[in-house]
């Protein structure tokens, strides 16, 4: 079980950091952002089976291969955009991880306007305005 | 394993160095006060038993512990030899001496100054002179053992820091 | 199979051996010094971290095929 190496790990270095704490706060803090990493880096690697799946549904359905390395794009702006508003929002600057999130969600929009092309166009194609 | 050597020696031979240098901050107070001694005693000789700079150089010699008996000890040998000035043979041993411990440059000078006037004038002058001098190496001896109390100890514990912090970054 | 979590620890005693001499550069009125040891050990940190963050990047980039 791997939730374990996680929890252990998490309990480590959150005593190491409050060891470091009152006298170096800086390098407390990237103790902090070097175990978040490591989370990020571990759990990548089960999102990957995940997403093996999900596009080999999508080639079953015959779906677009467009669409769903579209979606993919997409979840992975989302995933990058947490990591990075999380470690921001953990050095105490509330107010910067709140942009970068909004700045993820103006990308997520370009990435999809495609999508949304395509599917304008088909409702039109179904009730052809005349 | 050898990795563990070489973590034990990176340690070892920075709080060597850190060791070292704090045997000298130490010793250089240890010095100064010995040259007072040398001096107080250069005086009493000279004053009071009125004996030739060669006799007094001996007898401060057999009554001053090693390093500095020596010194007096050559600079008295060296009179005997030849009829030059002082001042050259005296100016050799001092440089010799400040080359192999650990006095400072200032406390060199106001050696070497004090043999300038060793011999040139009369008894009171000359006591003038070495009270003098006395009193330059009483301002160094305290600025001296300043430095050793704020330093001494520092030095040590950093040299032992900073030999397990190279270890830690190279692990 | 989370990697090699020793580099916490790493860092955490460069942190303590940091901060002990700042304390003790501190003690003894070496002000400036104190803080130049504080800078440098924290560039260090930050080197480790940069490493790792850019690893982080590099595999979300192959995972979700953001390259370009």
């Amino acid at each position: 079980m791997e939730i374990f190496e996680v929890i252990s790990v998490g309990i480590i270095a959150s005593v190491l950091f409050l060891l470091l704490k009152d006298k170096q706060p800086s390098i407390a803090f990237l103790i902090i952002v070097l175990t978040v990493l490591y989370f990020f880096v571990f759990v990548i690697q089960y999102v990957q089976e995940i997403l093996h799946l999900i596009t080999y549904l999508g080639e079953e359905a015959n779906i677009n291969e467009i669409y769903i390395k579209t979606i993919l794009q997409i979840i992975g702006i989302s995933y990058i955009t947490e990591i990075g508003a999380n470690i921001v929002k953990d050095a105490g600057l509330e107010s910067v991880a709140v942009k970068i999130e909004m700045i993820g969600k103006v990308f997520i929009l370009i990435l999809a306007i495609p999508i949304f092309k395509s599917l304008i166009e088909t409702i039109i194609n179904i009730f052809p305005i005349t | 394993m050898i990795k563990f050597l070489a973590c034990v020696f990176i340690i070892g031979s920075l709080t060597w160095i850190g060791h070292e240098y704090a045997k000298n901050l130490a010793n250089r107070p240890r010095f100064i006060r010995l040259f007072k001694n040398a001096l107080q005693i250069l005086e009493a000789e000279i004053v009071y038993s009125q004996a030739t700079i060669k006799e007094s150089l001996t007898s401060v010699s057999e009554q001053i512990p090693n390093p500095i008996s020596t010194l007096f000890k050559n600079i008295a040998g060296d009179i005997q030899q030849d009829k030059e000035q002082l001042y050259p043979i005296w100016e050799k041993h001092v440089d010799k001496f400040y080359n192999k411990h650990p006095l400072q440059l200032e406390d060199k000078e106001i050696l070497q100054q004090f043999g300038r006037t060793l011999g040139q004038h009369d008894i009171i002058q000359q006591q003038k002179y070495i009270r003098l001098t006395i009193n330059h190496l009483e301002r160094k001896l305290t600025e001296a053992e300043e430095r050793n109390h704020r330093y001494g100890k520092m030095s040590r514990s950093v040299g032992f820091l900073v030999g397990t912090f190279i270890v830690l970054l190279l692990l | 199979m989370i990697g090699d979590t020793s580099v916490l620890f790493q860092i955490a005693g460069i942190g303590i051996i940091v901060a002990m001499i700042h304390t003790i550069l501190k003690q003894m009125g070496k002000e400036e010094y104190a803080q130049f040891v504080s800078l440098v050990g924290f560039i260090i940190v930050l080197l480790f971290v940069l490493n790792s963050i850019s690893d982080l990047f590099q595999q979300i980039r192959a995972v979700f095929f953001l390259k370009g």
